[in-house]
């Protein structure tokens, strides 16, 4: 179980997020939604400490953190226990599809070469791309990138799976293939919290939503209370603005 | 003037003969300037406290210094303090018998260092901010984000820097002569000292300077044919 309980962070006089609390269980997938600049990636990014708060609660497991005064060791233990599948990919440049899913593995988990070798083929043709394996990330499209970046985070089995945006930064038509990846990591039981803006997709993986605005969780429920009955006016306002979710198909 | 093919060939002989120092003082100095200079510009790169700001400053006055100066200055303050400071460490070697050599080295180390780390630092701002973020985010250290992640990915952008100053470092290497080593330069003008071959002599040191520049273009166009592959694919 993943708590964080009243996240301030602000970037110089600008205060991203105002006191920010989210729950997440073993095995549930959150989706955040919120118009951009609502700091629902800020915040996706304090949860693994990319980006540092300044004040609040973490409780990651069995472990206790006081993110204000967070030791290097304790960024490392959740570091290595959660992965980030970044809105650009970030996979690493020089490095192989192969190389880059088996980094992780070898470095920080110590596996042999052979093992991990194993563990990320098995990554890679789990996602599709075990025929791309010797492929440079520049070789590849953006899908395929990003499948690669899911691929890397799923086979380190972490606790948590962190998604920023992952579709963001893809062409339409590249949509469609990494979310059915994405829906094939939320069928695993894979704890997951998803930043995102496919509302459909939403929609069918999320088992809770949580809809942030100014810094702030404006209202958080299952996603037919926050699709269809929201409660709050703004909630309301931003869905209003977006294609009405039962016109929406990837 | 007239062109004694004689005295060319003893001229390149002699400038041939040593060429090793020229070698020497541009390879060593240029392996370890790299280091310092990664050195200087990783410190400076993560902001250490202090030790950024003085390096900062170092190197920014430092540059301003002309190899030459430096060199003449480092020699005279190596005669001057040399036999005290010998005496107070108990060192029985006389000051003849030390090879100038090595306040070479230290000039050229110390200036190329300086030039390096800014090529260095300029590397490291060709390296986008997701690729350390992809290091943490798997759980490397920042120590291994940097040695596997980002280093690797400083070599294409820094070969052609390093080209450049390395060629430029070989030619620098023949100021040392200033201070009484021999090298390339001054080897070739050895036979003119007893002929007034001055021509042959230069033209000779010029040839082997030529070979040894071409010799490390040729080098440096083979590695970064090589260094690059995973970005010129992204061309194709």
């Amino acid at each position: 179980m993943i708590e964080l309980t009243g996240v301030k962070k602000s970037f110089g006089k600008q205060e991203v997020l105002k006191d920010v609390s989210i729950k997440v269980n073993d095995g549930e997938v959150v989706v955040i939604l919120g118009p951009s600049g609502s700091g629902k990636t800020t915040f996706l990014r304090c949860i693994n400490f990319l980006e540092k708060a300044e004040k609040g609660r973490m409780v990651f497991g069995d472990k206790i953190l006081d993110l204000g005064h967070v030791k290097k060791k304790d960024i490392l233990y959740i570091r290595r226990h959660s992965a980030f599948v970044f809105q650009n990919y970030g996979l690493f440049a020089h490095k192989t599809a192969l190389q880059n899913v088996m980094e992780g593995l070898t470095q920080v988990q110590k596996k042999s070469r052979k093992e991990a070798q194993q563990i990320a083929e098995d990554a890679l043709s789990w996602v599709g791309l075990l025929d791309k394996k010797d492929f440079y990330p520049a070789q590849l499209s953006g899908g395929q990138q990003q499948r690669v970046g899911i691929a890397r985070a799923v086979a380190l089995k972490p606790d948590v799976i962190l998604f920023d945006e992952p579709t963001s930064a893809l062409d339409p038509e590249l949509v469609g293939e990494t979310l059915e990846v994405i829906k094939k990591v939320a069928k695993m039981g894979i704890t997951m919290v998803v930043v995102t803006h496919e509302m459909s997709f939403a929609e069918d993986v999320a088992d809770r939503v949580i809809f942030m605005d100014g810094g702030v969780v404006v209202e958080e429920g299952k996603p037919s209370e926050i699709f269809y009955k929201p409660k709050e006016e703004r909630t309301r306002q931003f869905l209003s603005r977006i294609i009405p979710v039962d016109q929406y198909v990837i | 003037m007239s062109f004694n093919i004689n005295s060319f060939t003893d001229a390149l002989k002699s400038a041939f003969l040593y060429a090793p120092v020229t070698l020497k003082l541009t390879v060593i100095t240029f392996v370890v300037a790299i280091i310092l200079g990664t050195v200087i510009a990783t410190v400076r790169h993560y902001r250490v406290p202090v030790l950024s700001q003085i390096l900062a400053v170092f190197v920014t006055v430092y540059m301003g210094l002309p190899m030459m100066v430096a060199l003449l200055l480092y020699n005279l303050l190596f005669m001057t303090f040399y036999n005290d400071v010998a005496g107070a460490l108990h060192i029985s070697v006389p000051i003849s018998d030390v090879n100038p050599i090595y306040i070479g080295f230290f000039a050229l180390i110390l200036g190329t260092s300086c030039s390096l780390s800014e090529a260095v630092r300029g590397a490291f701002r060709g390296i986008d901010k997701t690729q350390y973020e992809a290091g943490y985010s798997i759980g490397l250290t920042r120590f291994q984000t940097l040695i596997r992640v980002i280093f690797p990915q400083m070599v294409p952008i820094l070969l052609p820097g390093l080209q450049n100053s390395l060629i430029g470092l070989l030619k620098a290497s023949n100021l040392v002569s200033a201070i009484a080593v021999t090298e390339i330069m001054t080897g070739a003008l050895l036979p003119s000292l007893l002929y007034y071959s001055y021509l042959e002599s230069y033209l000779a040191a010029a040839l082997v300077y030529w070979i040894i520049g071409a010799l490390i273009e040729v080098l440096a166009h083979f590695a970064e044919k090589n260094s690059g592959r995973y970005l010129s694919r992204a061309i194709a």
